[in-house]
């Protein structure tokens, strides 16, 4: 065997013992478990579990909120990321915006959703201003932004974090798409601002941050820590559903704990192989 | 004077535009963190008050030297991010070249994105098991082990960029003209990829930094990091300490971004 056949075939078994195998038993740990052939409640094999959790209305609920709010922050992200980009584009490279524009890139999930419940229930940072300014007369007429049935604390959160981001991505697309060039040859055929806007530059920015979009979605999805915080007690988002069914005493929601684990799990590899059969991600 | 010219010729100097909008994007930005830190220094911040009516630097002054849970979490916190950055930046550059160079590299690239984009805590309750039969529940190297999962499907997957022909060509030669594995390595292709290196130990570092979920499995509530530490002081309604291990979260990746801005991204 050669040096280099040699060496890959230790980088590949590397590989696998990191990356795959231990994803691979726990997945099939859990799928064990929830079929009641694993675990201190094993049976023996049975669906009940997958038809319990699937037949009632938990999962769903939690999954349209969790597809609500990660569509929502994907939307509001772009839409922010994209004015400040076209906006600032110089200025996100240079002085005290350029400065300013790293620090929420710095903040973790679990920080975000702390600093959006200090601002935005009745008695924070918010209300006490606009009571200040004489704009709400009582704190109760606060309206509910945190634990709200819209998630708008959850979005709020996301957004806080993924616009910024978004923004210096788009400023550094609009350079190596030479997208100033193409409006400029847009505006000399004849096109308006607004069409070269449109027509041009937008179209073609989110085309090229498509992958990082749809990865956004991913992670937004899944995600636990700021609805941990800012999220209602129901319906939750599917991690946080997850992690209560999984931690209570009764040990029999375990099992259900496992099945909305691999239902998140099988939705996230579709949406994946999704990725890939379109080329969207090749690494 | 140049890359001014250059930038009006591109349509991206917007520097003058929108002054009032861009300082007040500039203040949004900065508030989380003056928020925060005016919380970890307030004695006292009673309802209706806009700013904390008594200031105190007594809560810094503990952390600083070395009292209390916080400066325990901050060093527990920068073991573990450091010992993930390097595990997975060190076995991803290692292994994400034979990943690139194998023929079913698609499928491979796809198993390595599967860690990567999962939730960390619904594979975090799937992991527990095998983490509880290695004897590594509870530890601070069962959290490292399972963050190394996750960090490196992300370096597998940001190495792809890195092996191309011209890098297969650079080893070749050195194969050719009779260099060691060793000398390959270290002559030649960490030279090479040091920027990417960098990124993905900065990056890595990041992922672990700002872990909680996984770490509340795998770590069964006995590893305590500073993400874990906000939690906790949430729960008590200590949001005077709670503000305090936010902004020791937010302090180092924060001077490290600033320091060098090029760690956020690979080349697009």
């Amino acid at each position: 065997m050669s040096l280099r056949s040699r060496s890959g075939t230790l980088g590949l078994t590397t590989f696998f013992a990191v990356a795959v195998l231990p994803i691979a038993a726990s997945l099939l740990y859990a799928l064990l478990y929830s079929v009641g052939l694993a675990g201190l409640l094993a049976e023996g094999f049975n669906a009940r579990h997958w038809l319990v959790v699937l037949g009632g209305g938990e999962i769903w609920s939690s999954l349209a909120l969790s597809v609500w709010v990660a569509a929502a922050v994907v939307v509001t992200s772009t839409a922010l990321g994209l004015v400040l980009a076209l906006g600032f584009r110089g200025a996100l490279d240079r002085g005290a915006l350029g400065m300013a524009i790293y620090l929420p890139l710095a903040l973790p999930g679990a920080v975000a959703a702390f600093f959006i419940f200090q601002m935005l229930t009745g008695g924070g940072f918010v209300a006490r201003l606009l009571l200040r300014v004489g704009l709400l007369s009582d704190p109760s007429h606060f309206p509910p932004l945190v634990q709200d049935r819209w998630a708008v604390g959850i979005i709020l959160a996301h957004t806080l974090l993924a616009a910024p981001f978004l923004a210096l991505l788009f400023a550094r697309l609009y350079e190596s798409e030479r997208l100033g060039e193409l409006a400029a040859l847009s505006r000399a055929l004849g096109a308006s601002r607004r069409q070269s806007l449109w027509r041009v530059e937008i179209p073609i920015l989110l085309h090229a941050a498509g992958t990082n979009l749809a990865l956004l979605f991913i992670v937004v999805l899944g995600s636990y820590e700021i609805p941990l915080l800012l999220g209602r007690q129901a319906p939750q988002m599917l991690s946080v559903l997850t992690m209560r069914k999984f931690s209570l005493f009764d040990l029999r929601q375990k099992p259900e704990a496992f099945v909305v684990a691999l239902v998140y799990t099988g939705l996230v590899m579709a949406l994946i192989a999704g990725l890939f059969r379109r080329g969207r991600v090749d690494g | 004077m140049k890359r001014d010219d250059k930038d009006r010729r591109d349509g991206k100097d917007n520097r003058g535009s929108f002054p009032v909008a861009r300082i007040l994007v500039t203040c949004l930005c900065v508030l989380p963190l003056a928020v925060l830190a005016a919380l970890s220094f307030a004695g006292a911040w009673p309802f209706p008050d806009v700013v904390p009516s008594r200031w105190t630097a007594s809560r810094w002054l503990d952390v600083l030297a070395g009292q209390g849970g916080l400066a325990a979490s901050f060093g527990v916190s920068v073991l573990i991010s450091a010992s993930v950055a390097l595990l997975s930046t060190v076995l991803g550059f290692i292994t994400s070249k034979h990943v690139a160079y194998h023929p079913r590299r698609r499928l491979l690239l796809f198993l390595a994105y599967v860690p990567f984009a999962l939730s960390p805590v619904i594979l975090g309750v799937c992991l527990l098991y095998v983490a509880i039969q290695a004897g590594l529940s509870g530890t601070v190297g069962g959290v490292i082990l399972a963050q190394t999962i996750f960090a490196y499907g992300f370096a597998i997957v940001l190495f792809q960029g890195l092996w191309s022909p011209r890098m297969r060509a650079f080893e070749d030669l050195v194969r050719t003209l009779g260099g060691s594995t060793w000398q390959l390595y270290a002559r030649v292709l960490v030279p090479l990829a040091r920027e990417m290196l960098l990124l993905c130990f900065f990056q890595t570092f990041l992922i672990s930094w700002f872990q909680y979920g996984l770490t509340v499995l795998v770590g069964g509530g006995q590893v305590k990091t500073l993400t874990l530490k906000v939690y906790d002081y949430v729960g008590e309604a200590n949001v005077f300490y709670a503000a305090l291990a936010s902004c020791l979260l937010i302090i180092p990746p924060a001077l490290l971004l600033w320091a060098n801005k090029r760690f956020l991204f690979k080349a697009v």
